[in-house]
C-alpha cells in the first residue's frame, strides 16, 4: 500500500471537473476509504470544484494524504482569486445559492465531509479545506 | 578463553580488539539485512552511510554524505520542525523513536520504524547520532488486512441481512442502535438490495428497545436510500412504545410503510411483489 | 473532448436512456434536449433512464435529472430512473437529493415491466 503523494491541478475549463473527480477518486481508494466513503468525497470534490469554475472562472485543487494516530484522512483544498463569499453562513444553509443550482453545493459538501473551513471574503478570492477521516 | 601468547607482537588484547571489533562491526553494519544503520553529525547532517541504507533509500555514500536527514521525511511533513524535536528529544533523553513515513530517493515511500541514538565521547560531549532504520511497510500492509478483515466480521455480526424469500431480505435488529451502527446498517442493506435484487426490505425493530430522534432520522434516511434504489422498505416491529416516543418526538414516519408485527409486515412484502400464500387445494 | 455520450435507444414504446459512468457537465446537459426531442419524435409513452454505471450524482446532476423529468412528465410520459449504485444512493440521500416524485428501479429490466405494465406498481 502506497501512501497518496500530493499534489495539484488546474481548474479552469469544464473537463477540470471530471479530471478532479478522478484524481480523487484515485486519491481517497488509495487512502483506502470504503466505496461509500470514496463516493462521498468525490461528490463533495465535484460541487466544490464546480463552484470554483462558475464561480471564479478559475482556481486550482490540491489534495494530500493525512496521518494522525489511529486514522488516517484525505485533506482537499480549493483555491480561486473570484469574487469571494460575502456571507459565508447564508452560503451554507441548505437552499441558498447565487447560481442556478439546487444550492445543495456548499452545504451538502459539508454533509459529506468531516471537516470543512472557509476563509474567504468579498473581493478577496475563497480557499475551502476539506477533510475525511478513517478510524485505523 | 584468549591466549596473550597468541599475539605476534606481544601486542596483546588491545590490538586484537582494535584490528577485529571495528572491522566486525563495519560487517555487521554492512550486512545487516532489513535495517539502515547510519551516523548523522550533532546538526543531523549524514556522515556515514552504509549499503544496506542504500538498497533501503536508494541513495549512493557519495550523493548523501553531507546532506541532512530531513530528505528522508515526505514533503508535507513539517519536516524542520519535525527533525529538530528529534535531535532534541534524542539529545536530551538518549534515543528517540518514531514510525511514520519515510521517502526513498526516487520519491517512493515506505513505513519505517526509526531509532535515533545519541553518541557522546567520553566528556560526555554530543559528537552525532547513530540512526537504525527499519522497512515495516509489509508488517503494516498484513495489520491493515487483518483490522480491515475483523472489521468486516464485527460488522456482518452487527447487522445480519438475511434473503426470507426470493425478492425479500429481512434484517433482525437487536439492541441499541447508534449513529455507526445505523450507518453500517444502511450501507449493508443497499448493497444486500442491488446484489439480490429485492424489491422489498423488512427492517424488524423488535428486538430495539429505545429509539431516540437521531436513530430515527437515520432510519428514515435508510428507506430514502433504498427508494431511490427502487426498492420498499417496511418498518416492522414498532412495538407501541416506540409509536408512542415517535409520535411524541415529532418523527414523521408516514412515508414510510410500517406494521406493528413482522407476520403483518412478511404479508405486505408479498402484497408488493403481486404474491399470494394460501392453503394448498 | 468526452467520448462517452449518452444513448437513446428505443424498446416498444420506451425510451431507454444510458448515462455514461463519469460525463462531464456539457453531456448532462444534454440530456434534456435529447430525451425531450426523442419524446417528440418517436411518440414514446415513457422513459428509463440507466444510471447502473454512475458513479457520482452531484446537486448538478440530480437537478436535470428532476427536471427532465418533470418536462418528461408534461409531455405526458413517465421517467424511472433505474440501476442506482448503493454507494451513489447513500451519498444522495445524506446531501438531501431524494428525486421526489420520480420512480425508480432496481435495474433495467425491472423498469422495462414496470413501464410496460398496464399500471404502476402499487401496493395497495
Amino acid at each position: 500500500m502506497n501512501p497518496v503523494l500530493p499534489g495539484e491541478i488546474a481548474i479552469k475549463s469544464e473537463s477540470d471537473i471530471v479530471a478532479a473527480r478522478r484524481t480523487v477518486r484515485d486519491a481517497a481508494m488509495q487512502v483506502g476509504f470504503g466505496m461509500t466513503d470514496v463516493t462521498r468525497i468525490v461528490t463533495a470534490a465535484s460541487e466544490l470544484a464546480r463552484n470554483v469554475f462558475k464561480y471564479a472562472g478559475e482556481g486550482a485543487m490540491t489534495w494530500r494524504q493525512l496521518e494522525e494516530p489511529g486514522r488516517m484522512g484525505i485533506e482537499l483544498r480549493f483555491i480561486d482569486h473570484g469574487p469571494g463569499i460575502a456571507d459565508v453562513q447564508l452560503a451554507l444553509q441548505e437552499g441558498y445559492s447565487t447560481g442556478a443550482g439546487l444550492g445543495l453545493g456548499l452545504p451538502g459538501a459539508k454533509r459529506l465531509m468531516d471537516e470543512l473551513d472557509i476563509q474567504t471574503a468579498s473581493g478577496q478570492g475563497t480557499t475551502i479545506t476539506l477533510k475525511k477521516w478513517r478510524m485505523i | 578463553m584468549k591466549s596473550k601468547t597468541k599475539s605476534p607482537n606481544g601486542g596483546g588484547e588491545k590490538r586484537l580488539e582494535a584490528v577485529t571489533t571495528p572491522d566486525m562491526l563495519r560487517m555487521l553494519v554492512e550486512n545487516v539485512r532489513d535495517y539502515a544503520i547510519i551516523l548523522l553529525d550533532p546538526k543531523g547532517n549524514v556522515t556515514s552511510w552504509s549499503p544496506t541504507a542504500e538498497r533501503l533509500k536508494g541513495w549512493r555514500a557519495e550523493e548523501i554524505i553531507g546532506q541532512h536527514f530531513s530528505k528522508f521525511y515526505p514533503p508535507e511533513d513539517n519536516v524542520s520542525h519535525k527533525t529538530a524535536t528529534e535531535l532534541a528529544v534524542a539529545e536530551k533523553e538518549g534515543r528517540f523513536e518514531d514510525e511514520g513515513w519515510r521517502v526513498r530517493k526516487d520519491g517512493t515511500r515506505f513505513w519505517a520504524n526509526v531509532v535515533l541514538t545519541a553518541l557522546r565521547d567520553k566528556e560526555g560531549k554530543l559528537v552525532g547520532f547513530g540512526k537504525v532504520t527499519r522497512d515495516l511497510s509489509e508488517r503494516r500492509a498484513a495489520e491493515e488486512k487483518i483490522r480491515k478483515q475483523s472489521q468486516e466480521i464485527f460488522e456482518m455480526a452487527a447487522v445480519p441481512v438475511v434473503q426470507v424469500w426470493e425478492g425479500i431480505l429481512l434484517v433482525p435488529l437487536i439492541g441499541t442502535l447508534d449513529s455507526q451502527r445505523t450507518q453500517h446498517l444502511m450501507e449493508r442493506l443497499l448493497q444486500r438490495v442491488t446484489e439480490t435484487s429485492s424489491p422489498v426490505a423488512l427492517l424488524d425493530i423488535t428486538g430495539v428497545p429505545t429509539i431516540d430522534s437521531q436513530t430515527a432520522q437515520h432510519l428514515i434516511e435508510t428507506v430514502a436510500a433504498v427508494r431511490l434504489l427502487g426498492a420498499d422498505v417496511v418498518l416492522t416491529g414498532v412495538r407501541p412504545t416506540i409509536a408512542q416516543t415517535l409520535v411524541h418526538l415529532g418523527i414523521d414516519l408516514s412515508n414510510v410503510f410500517t406494521r406493528s408485527s413482522l407476520t403483518a409486515g412478511v404479508r405486505m412484502a408479498l402484497e408488493i411483489l403481486n404474491l399470494k400464500v394460501g392453503p394448498k387445494s | 473532448m468526452n467520448n462517452e455520450s449518452i444513448s437513446v435507444i428505443k424498446v416498444r414504446d420506451i425510451l431507454m436512456v444510458t448515462m455514461p459512468s463519469d460525463p462531464d457537465d456539457s453531456t448532462i446537459s444534454s440530456l434534456q434536449n435529447k430525451v425531450l426531442t426523442a419524446m417528440e419524435r418517436t411518440d414514446a409513452k415513457g422513459v428509463i433512464l440507466d444510471i447502473s454505471t454512475v458513479e457520482t450524482l452531484d446537486s448538478f446532476f440530480a437537478r436535470t435529472v428532476s427536471e427532465t423529468a418533470q418536462m418528461v412528465a408534461l409531455m405526458g410520459g413517465r421517467t424511472i430512473v433505474a440501476g442506482m449504485r448503493p454507494a451513489v444512493a447513500v451519498t444522495a440521500t445524506q446531501i438531501g437529493l431524494t428525486l421526489k416524485n420520480i420512480e425508480t428501479s432496481l435495474n433495467v429490466e425491472r423498469a422495462l415491466d414496470a413501464a410496460t405494465a398496464e399500471r404502476p406498481r402499487d401496493p395497495r
